[in-house]
């Protein structure tokens, strides 16, 4: 219950801090984000519905923090959230470069499925003006993706004792069979 | 029992029509600032502010850390600047008083109808017994010994051993030096000699003299060494105390030996004078 009641003042804090990070080091022509490699994280590790939540909440507060369309990141970052859940019961999802490959890919599916929207719903056409920056933040991301999941590891085996696991996930998935 | 077995995927498939239920609501309907958005707002309000004013204050702390390095670095500079003005504040100095010694010497250059050859004091002789200075001219620049050296405003010495590029000149105050001279006032004649540190005395002036101290004692021109009239000193000290026919006079010199850097040594008196 903590979870669900502290969850939108972590998103709200999370998004905020993303924005403020990126705009301090990149002066906002890249974004950090983080919210999208926490929803990856927990479509890794958490269970569905708590998954689902989190990616609804951080997908909302998202949208109505950067200005976009209310609904866009919400539903974008639920599919990515669905996309993380199914591999992670596919395959294997410990190694690093997996993470960093897999992070690249979201990114990328992120940032097509942002394009396709502006396009089908506006017909605006931003991927001449984001062909450079689009491939950059997903590197970037997918390289931030490697070092939370470093560290988040790092810090659950200091907390736990080993990777935490969602009790939910570790009594059914795959994934908890094979850490 | 259907809905227990599938909730959750009943529970994704709503959660995935929510959003996409808001979000054509949202194209279609452009609602702008909604409530539920406003409360985001209001609540991101006051943890943007407290990030804003952090890194603020860390860019400010690092800001000043750069004024303060650069500073540093200012006042390193201005220092060094400072050092340097000052040296060359001292040269300007040095090259004032030096115009200035020099225009005296020319001044007394002036009074004179003498070929003057300037030379610059190089070394003082330390020892008690005698009283001399080094100059840096010789006979190289037609220096010969006995010659007479003034500085302003009056009587050195003379020249005593004359090398090619260096001369030793005896001062008035060396106790081998004797010069005819006369009292400014009363034109009585004596003798003056050095007295080391005690500067000089003036000999074989009768008791009978009218002499008073103060009174300024010039080189009489006897002896064809020293020219009439260079200023040799002031008479400090009258004894009439002293048994014997003549008065005990102490002078002391108007020239400061201590301080001397530039002197005029006269050389041939010129022609047509």
């Amino acid at each position: 219950m903590v979870y669900y009641l502290l969850l939108p003042f972590l998103s709200i804090l999370l998004v905020v801090l993303q924005t403020s990070i990126a705009d301090i080091l990149f002066s906002g022509r890249l974004i950090l984000e983080i919210s999208l490699i926490v929803v990856i994280y927990a479509g890794f590790r958490f269970d569905l519905v708590k998954g689902l939540i989190l990616a609804f909440i951080l997908g909302f507060v998202y949208d109505c923090l950067s200005g976009s369309v209310l609904g866009l990141f919400t539903f974008i970052y639920m599919v990515i959230f669905l996309c993380s859940f199914f591999v992670s019961i596919m395959f294997s999802t410990e190694k690093l470069y997996f993470i960093a490959l897999f992070s690249l890919i979201c990114s990328f599916l992120k940032e097509i499925l942002v394009i396709l929207f502006y396009n089908l719903t506006y017909g605006l056409v931003i991927v001449k003006k984001t062909s450079l920056i689009f491939p950059l933040q997903a590197v970037l991301i997918s390289l931030l993706a490697v070092l939370f999941f470093y560290f988040v590891h790092r810090t659950e085996g200091f907390l736990y004792g080993k990777a935490f696991q969602s009790t939910e996930r570790a009594r059914t998935g795959r994934l908890s069979e094979e850490t | 029992m259907f809905l227990k077995k599938y909730k959750t995927v009943i529970f994704v498939v709503a959660i995935l029509a929510i959003s996409l239920i808001l979000l054509s609501y949202n194209l279609k309907h452009e609602t702008g600032t909604g409530l539920v958005k406003k409360v985001v707002l209001e609540a991101a309000a006051p943890v943007h502010n407290i990030l804003i004013l952090s890194v603020k204050s860390v860019s400010n702390a690092w800001l000043r850390y750069v004024f303060l390095v650069g500073l540093e670095h200012d006042n390193r500079d201005l220092k060094k600047k400072i050092d340097e003005l000052k040296a060359e504040l001292i040269l300007y100095q040095e090259g004032y008083l030096e115009a200035q010694r020099l225009k005296k010497l020319l001044l007394l250059k002036d009074s004179y109808n003498y070929h003057f050859i300037s030379a610059q004091v190089i070394a003082k002789e330390p020892a008690a017994l005698s009283r001399t200075i080094m100059i840096n001219k010789g006979s190289a620049h037609g220096l010969k010994a006995g010659m007479p050296v003034i500085a302003p405003p009056g009587l050195v010495g003379r020249l005593t051993d004359v090398s090619w590029h260096v001369s030793k000149v005896l001062l008035l105050i060396d106790e081998s030096s004797n010069i005819d001279v006369f009292l400014q006032r009363t034109r009585t004649q004596g003798i003056i000699r050095g007295a080391g540190s005690r500067g000089c005395i003036l000999q074989y002036i009768s008791k009978t003299q009218d002499v008073k101290e103060g009174e300024t004692v010039l080189s009489s021109g006897i002896g064809g060494v020293f020219p009439k009239g260079l200023l040799a000193g002031v008479i400090s000290r009258v004894d009439r105390q002293d048994a014997g026919l003549f008065l005990k006079i102490n002078i002391t010199p108007f020239v400061d030996f201590s301080k001397l850097e530039e002197v005029l040594v006269l050389a041939d008196q010129e022609e047509g004078n």
